[in-house]
């Protein structure tokens, strides 16, 4: 086969593309911050009243932290996306303004006016970069970011933060309305196919996590961190890999399993589901059984878990708020599994049966290639793929620990 | 269609959609391949690839961004993270010289 073959081609009009990019847009400018959002995190699963270790000096950075420290982490990430360090200085500045006088963390808040502060000093840089006289340069630099950046703080102050503080309201009460009539699971619906598609990142950190912090800031936990980070129905779609999926494939679930749930790397998983789009179902099952499972049992994190491993779960597990956790991991995990075993025909579906029979490597071969055609006419796919490694035991996986909060 | 010598690879890149999950985790697995034939790995953002990368490796989900991200460089979509066959082919090519296209 030649590597021809693999020339991606872009289909259709790109509008996973286009989602995938916004989405992406927006879990950039918070992922490269996590490292300050697990501090907080632990801060506060430690010190607050009802914590770990009861301080109040300590728990005093909590508040600054989650109103101040991390919106304006988001909005300098926001700024520096779009225009580099001079943008990322502006929309620092900017998040300042809507985050002061704000009552709930600004995240969303920050994640709009960073960017925007940043691209209007853009189009400036751009209107005069041509008419500056040899000399002025460093003045008329330093000037345009410090007047725009004043000035997008002021337009926060008075206009987008109380628009924001307003719509984060509206979402939080949506949210209230979705756990009070016991249909936060129904989310998963949509979650667990966004995720395979790689929007998982969007959707975590550009959408729940946001609302989460807000909650979390309040109640000291929310379930919203839990919604696309569970680690469990991953865990049991690979279960079921490994003891119905294709033969071929078996021998690669152990690794993918350890790399998902304790590495917390949920990409792993997703070509697993994406070969047989059926197994979708299986993960809406296992999601929203998890969902509802954190729901009922009152579970929630103090912070989010990001990379999505156990560990990360229960490094932000506030005190006494095992039990749920780890009963919606597990119940979520065992949902998926039943469900993908069964769309898995327990390893005996069609096509499947032949593989206990005595088969040459090439018919097997010829098999699979016919199954992943399918798969992949089904995704409007072009290439035709030899089948993955027949346990070929160099795929040693990587260092978990590596990873862990 | 562009075409590159394995033998001259001098930089790979793994991107994925945050560039700091998956491909932080294969780039740590073809470090340890192709380091000695002193070929850099690099695991960035999809929407970021350094323009300095000779061949790109990602996921086929997120192959279309990365042709728009780095549209003249080789592109390798992956349908696996462990194990890949395309994978396994960017590193023959390194070791033994052979031709990539993308």
């Amino acid at each position: 086969m030649t590597t021809s073959n693999y020339t991606p081609t872009v289909q259709g009009t790109g509008v996973k593309a286009t989602i995938q990019r916004i989405g992406g847009f927006l879990a950039g400018m918070v992922m490269p911050n996590i490292g300050a959002f697990i501090a907080w995190g632990l801060i506060t699963a430690l010190f607050i009243p009802t914590g770990w270790l009861p301080n109040e000096d300590f728990a005093a950075l909590v508040g600054p932290m989650i109103t101040l420290l991390l919106p304006v982490l988001i909005g300098y990430t926001g700024g520096r996306l779009v225009h580099g360090q001079r943008g990322a200085v502006v929309g620092a500045v900017a998040t300042v303004g809507i985050v002061v006088g704000a009552e709930v963390p600004m995240f969303l808040g920050a994640m709009i006016i960073g960017p925007a502060a940043a691209y209007v000093v853009k189009r400036i840089d751009g209107l005069i970069q041509d008419r500056i006289r040899p000399g002025f340069e460093m003045l008329v630099d330093n000037f345009t970011a410090g007047i725009v950046g004043a000035g997008m703080a002021l337009l926060g102050v008075w206009g987008i933060g109380p628009i924001v503080g307003r719509l984060t309201d509206i979402a939080g009460s949506g949210v209230d309305w979705l756990v009070s009539h016991h249909l936060l699971g129904l989310v998963s619906v949509i979650v667990e196919p966004a995720k395979v598609l790689f929007l998982n990142n969007a959707i975590n950190h550009g959408v729940l996590s946001p609302l989460g912090v807000t909650e979390a800031a309040e109640a000291g936990k929310s379930i919203l961190f839990m919604v696309e980070t569970n680690p469990g129905p991953g865990l049991g779609l690979l279960l079921a890999y490994f003891f119905f999926g294709p033969r071929s494939l078996r021998p690669t679930a152990p690794a993918a399993m350890i790399i998902q749930f304790f590495g917390g790397i949920h990409e792993v998983y997703f070509p697993y589901v994406l070969m047989k789009p059926r197994l979708i179902l299986a993960m809406i099952a296992g999601g929203a059984a998890g969902v509802s499972t954190f729901m009922i049992t009152g579970a929630g994190l103090v912070a989010t878990p990001s990379p999505g491993s156990v560990f990360a779960y229960f490094a932000v597990t506030p005190k006494g708020g095992w039990f749920g956790v780890v009963l919606g991991i597990v119940i979520a995990a065992a949902v998926t599994f039943a469900v993908a075993a069964l769309l898995l025909g327990f390893g005996r579906k069609a096509g499947d049966e032949a593989d206990d029979a005595a088969v040459t490597p090439e018919e097997q071969a010829d098999r699979e290639q016919a199954e992943l055609a399918a798969a992949q006419r089904r995704s409007a796919d072009n290439k035709n793929l030899a089948p993955a490694s027949r346990g070929s035991g160099d795929d040693t996986p990587p260092q978990a620990t590596a990873k862990e909060s | 269609m562009t075409t590159i010598n394995g033998s001259t690879v001098r930089k790979v890149v793994i991107a994925c959609d945050a560039g700091m999950g998956s491909s932080a985790m294969l780039a740590g697995q073809l470090r340890r391949q192709l380091g000695k034939h002193s070929v850099a790995v690099e695991h960035t953002p999809v929407d970021a690839i350094p323009a300095d990368a000779d061949v790109v490796i990602c996921h086929q989900g997120l192959a279309e961004r990365a042709r728009i991200s780095a549209p003249d460089t080789i592109i390798v979509p992956i349908q696996v993270f462990i194990g890949d066959p395309a994978v396994t082919r960017v590193v023959k090519a390194v070791q033994t010289g052979g031709d990539l296209d993308g």
